[in-house]
């Protein structure tokens, strides 16, 4: 176990920032305020071409990305956090989520089930997310029910109370969402199982969910560990995007969050993947209807030069009805009823994963013998100049569609602020975009679509699902 | 700010501008959808519409897919039982070439037959995909029993029996009977002004023939007498996706407000009687709730939960009972204050954006909502009593006529989950790949 580091102290006030525009508010604010509470502004980022993202500061480390959108009155607040299932260790998986679903419960000062019900009342909607680096805690508001979320939200982070009842329920839960969204799912299992392939040794490979076994064994002891670890000011942002003022928010960030000391933050055991020199392939029988394939390739971690080309590619691979591989396998070939690629967003080298599902008695391999072909020619040749402005044109229209609410703002600021460490990330990556060759697509495709670096899934059939030659079988119906 | 425009088409236009994004959607809808299928013909209505992109005049399917994402923009094509929607999103600078675009698709489809063809294989083998999802299915199974021999309990997508009977000649007349401009309406939001949306409309109508109004076939579903069990059979299943319910709320209803009001206190929120006694307390489901939905005429009240096979019969049990309470004694003066004020003060997002603001629009034209309904929300939300939230509850959700819909192992827990309903009146069991 590596050893625990200090946490970073806060960065001291810049000379630009005492000159900034900032200077006089924070002066205002940090007046008789402790040196946790202080608060320093850290930076203006553009975001995009007419929005501009504050970063702020407080003593304890907590940072604050705020978004002045007066064009509705709400308010976003999220809160992300530096911790996911990477995180977890073997024997131990799960527990970020599980987690997640334990800061709804009791605290110091709020009865189970009083936050939920206070913030209802003031007509806010609560949720949450778990993922592989992060996990974000997120309320939609109205305007005027700012500061009781931040009261209930920083209570929370720092006076949480769990008791073997509320663990014991929320095993439970989360149990019954594994199965909704894993065990009785194929999508679910099939993709876990790719990734416990693939990923060997690194964190990846493990399901955010957790496995079974390791939900079921978890103690009130391991959720407060958890908890002291990685529940800290100095490991969140606090994302604040719609109809408010920054005098007003600041405010109530210091008056909210300022008492929080910081924690010690252990580094991150993690360990790098080997790199993959020969294909691994599984097979799982389902009660499904037709054959599926799931197919992993390493790819670029997020912040990699080579993620956006990469990005680019697979929208001309599978993006739409235009993609080569939908107008081919879908429907010039009709051998597929689906498919689709995702190159993963992720802060270390992920997967580029694909999934094809088969019509009719086609298997897994008709899909590979037609995949692949497809993913030679990518290797081979240039993708044409039509095809590069298509995929361009695509992704542009698709990073706006994310940000028409204020939650989709808060989203794409605090993803990217956790993950790269920008919170304007989004703009880079369409510049990025913009910028990208048909060399470049051909280097990615080059580099990363290596048969022998590449994890195969193939479902089959268990049989189950017998239809007859209309199409239909028959219900039995008999009187209770 | 909505604006509503008369244009010379006898077609309702609503315009919501706003410059917070430099993109545009629009949706032109017309007032047909599945229920307008022919007898034997389920499907139709949907197929329609996902012909559109696939050739109009002289354009190949290839070449208006290509034109669409070279356009920086998004095209759907979306049925319901009342209406078939083609909508579409694109970057701002390139508005004027899409709006070329897509008129042409609505006003000159080529209904190519190899195409159809090739359409109708790739929507027969979604629908043998769909038995992949097993809440999808239990829908199913609830609604063709609640609404059977009624449009409602049809699919949109229809069977695959039904959509090999498709031809060319079927697409072409349900085209030209519904897909007028007596029959469309249009929203426009976005970057745009009010005449810039106006004159998208108008565009976008001009080459439909100017036809008539098609009415509503739908009668008003009859209730179902009894209690009825339809559990869908499934290997392997370690949960049990499960729906309760029976007729709801017609919006045209006295109490139909009030409805909407009792049943958040019972399963509409995170602290709702049903997710609080079934998931906070027992942790029996990741979620449970229930819902009031509306079309033009009533549709269906329904209570949702998944829980593991071996908690569902008494997760059955449990719901059974709640239910019981909630019609016998109602909702307390306590819980009804709470969700009148969550519904009040969250209704500030259900307005929050362009789209969703011209949405309500278009929402209260095609299910010819009561006037206002959109606009009186809170004060109608606020003016909800105790006694007639109560008395709604009474008078619209029957205790007696209940459809449960069940997905699960059937030789594993269907004895049980049919002693967990006192009063069945029948059980249906039936494969998971019935359609």
């Amino acid at each position: 176990m590596p050893p625990p580091v200090a946490p970073s102290p806060a960065p001291a006030p810049t000379a630009s920032a005492r000159r900034g525009p900032y200077a006089e508010l924070v002066a205002e604010l940090n007046h008789d305020r402790t040196s946790l509470a202080e608060v320093h502004h850290d930076a203006t980022v553009p975001f995009g071409p007419s929005m501009r993202v504050e970063r702020f500061v407080l003593g304890n480390g907590l940072k604050v990305l705020l978004l002045e959108d007066h064009v509705a009155p709400v308010v976003c607040l999220q809160t992300w956090f530096g911790v996911g299932s990477r995180h977890e260790k073997p024997g131990k998986t799960g527990i970020a989520h599980l987690f997640e679903h334990l800061m709804f419960g009791e605290t110091e000062d709020t009865a189970h089930g009083a936050f939920d019900r206070l913030l209802e009342e003031a007509g806010a909607e609560t949720n949450a997310a778990t993922f592989l680096d992060w996990t974000y805690y997120h309320m939609n508001l109205p305007k005027d029910a700012l500061g009781l979320a931040m009261k209930l939200e920083s209570g929370r982070i720092a006076r949480l109370v769990l008791r073997d009842p509320q663990v014991k329920s929320e095993k439970e839960v989360v149990s019954n969402e594994r199965r909704q969204r894993v065990d009785d799912d194929v999508d679910g299992s099939v993709s876990e199982l790719l990734y416990k392939e693939a990923f060997q040794k690194h964190g990846y490979g493990w399901p955010t969910i957790g496995w079974m076994s390791d939900i079921e064994g978890f103690t009130t002891e391991d959720c407060l560990d958890f908890y002291k670890t990685y529940y800290a000011p100095n490991n969140a942002t606090l994302v604040i995007v719609g109809d408010v003022e920054a005098r007003e928010a600041l405010r109530l960030v210091q008056d909210c969050y300022g008492g929080l000391t910081p924690s010690t933050m252990p580094v991150e055991d993690v360990q790098p993947e080997p790199p993959q020199t020969a294909e691994r392939r599984s097979s799982v029988d389902k009660p499904t209807p037709t054959h599926k394939v799931a197919i992993g390739y390493k790819g670029p971690a997020l912040g990699d030069f080579d993620h956006a080309p990469f990005v680019l590619l697979n929208e001309i691979l599978f993006g739409g009805r235009s993609s080569r591989v939908h107008r081919a396998m879908v429907q010039q070939q009709e051998i597929a009823s689906e498919v689709r690629g995702w190159v993963g967003a992720f802060r270390d080298p992920a997967l580029y994963d694909i999934f094809l599902c088969a019509r009719g008695e086609r298997t897994g391999e008709d899909l590979l013998a037609a995949l692949d072909p497809l993913l030679a020619a990518v290797r081979r040749d240039p993708v044409t100049p039509g095809e590069l402005e298509r995929a361009k044109a695509r992704l542009e229209l698709g990073s706006l569609q994310g940000l028409e609410s204020a939650s989709g703002k808060a989203e794409q600021l605090g993803f990217y602020e956790t993950v790269l460490g920008d919170p304007s990330a989004l703009f880079d990556k369409l510049g990025a975009y913009r910028r990208a060759t048909a060399g470049d697509l051909l280097r990615v495709a080059r580099r990363y679509l290596v048969d022998s670096a590449r994890t195969i899934i193939e479902v089959h059939p268990d049989g189950s699902d017998a239809l007859d030659d209309d199409g239909e079988e028959e219900e039995e119906e008999a009187a209770a | 700010m909505t604006v509503v425009q008369q244009i010379p088409q006898p077609a309702p236009v609503f315009i919501e501008p706003s410059d917070a994004l430099p993109i545009v959607s629009v949706a032109v809808c017309f007032r047909s959808g599945s229920a307008h299928d022919p007898d034997g013909k389920d499907g139709l209505a949907r197929i329609v519409a996902r012909m559109l992109r696939r050739g109009a005049h002289g354009y190949g399917s290839e070449r208006i897919e290509e034109s669409i994402d070279a356009l920086g923009a998004e095209f759907a094509a979306d049925v319901g039982v009342s209406s078939s929607t083609a909508h579409f999103e694109v970057i701002r600078r390139t508005l004027d070439p899409m709006v070329d675009l897509v008129a042409t698709l609505l006003a000159r489809p080529s209904f190519d037959e190899q195409e159809l063809g090739r359409l109708l294989r790739e929507a027969e083998a979604e629908l043998i995909e769909a038995r992949d999802n097993d809440r999808g299915l239990a829908s199913r199974a609830f609604r063709r029993t609640l609404f059977e021999g009624h449009p409602y309990g049809r699919r949109t997508s229809g069977k695959i029996a039904t959509l090999r009977g498709l031809g060319p000649a079927d697409v072409r007349a349900f085209y030209e009977r519904h897909y007028t401009r007596a029959n469309a309406m249009v929203i426009v939001s976005g970057d745009v002004t009010e005449a810039e949306g106006g004159a998208v409309a108008e565009r976008l109508l001009a080459g439909l023939p100017a036809g008539e109004r098609i009415a509503d076939p739908v009668p008003p579903p009859a209730r179902r007498p009894g209690r009825h069990l339809v559990f869908v059979d499934k290997p392997d299943r370690t949960q049990t996706q499960m729906v309760i319910g029976g007729l709801g709320t017609d919006a045209h209803d006295p109490d139909h407000t009030a409805l909407l009001v009792a049943n958040t206190a019972f399963g509409g929120t995170f602290t709702s009687r049903l997710m609080q006694e079934i998931r906070a307390k027992r942790g029996w489901s990741y979620g449970a709730s229930s819902r009031v939905g509306f079309d033009r005429q009533r549709d269906a009240f329904t209570m949702w939960t998944a829980p593991k096979a071996t908690d569902a019969a008494a997760c059955l049990a449990l719901e059974l009972e709640l239910f019981h309470t909630f019609r016998d004694a109602g909702v307390t003066a306590a819980e009804l204050e709470f969700v009148q004020r969550y519904l009040v003060r969250s209704h500030a997002f259900d307005i929050d954006t362009a789209r969703k603001r011209v949405h309500q629009k278009l929402e209260a034209e095609l299910y010819a909502l009561p006037p206002g309904y959109h606009e009186r929300y809170v004060p109608d939300i606020e003016a909800v009593t105790l006694a007639a939230a109560n008395a709604s509850v009474q008078a619209r959700l029957s205790e007696d006529d209940l459809v449960i819909g069940v997905v699960g192992t059937h030789a594993e827990i269907g004895e049980q989950i049919a002693k967990a309903i006192p009063d069945l009146a029948s059980v249906t069991v039936a494969p998971f790949d019935v359609e």
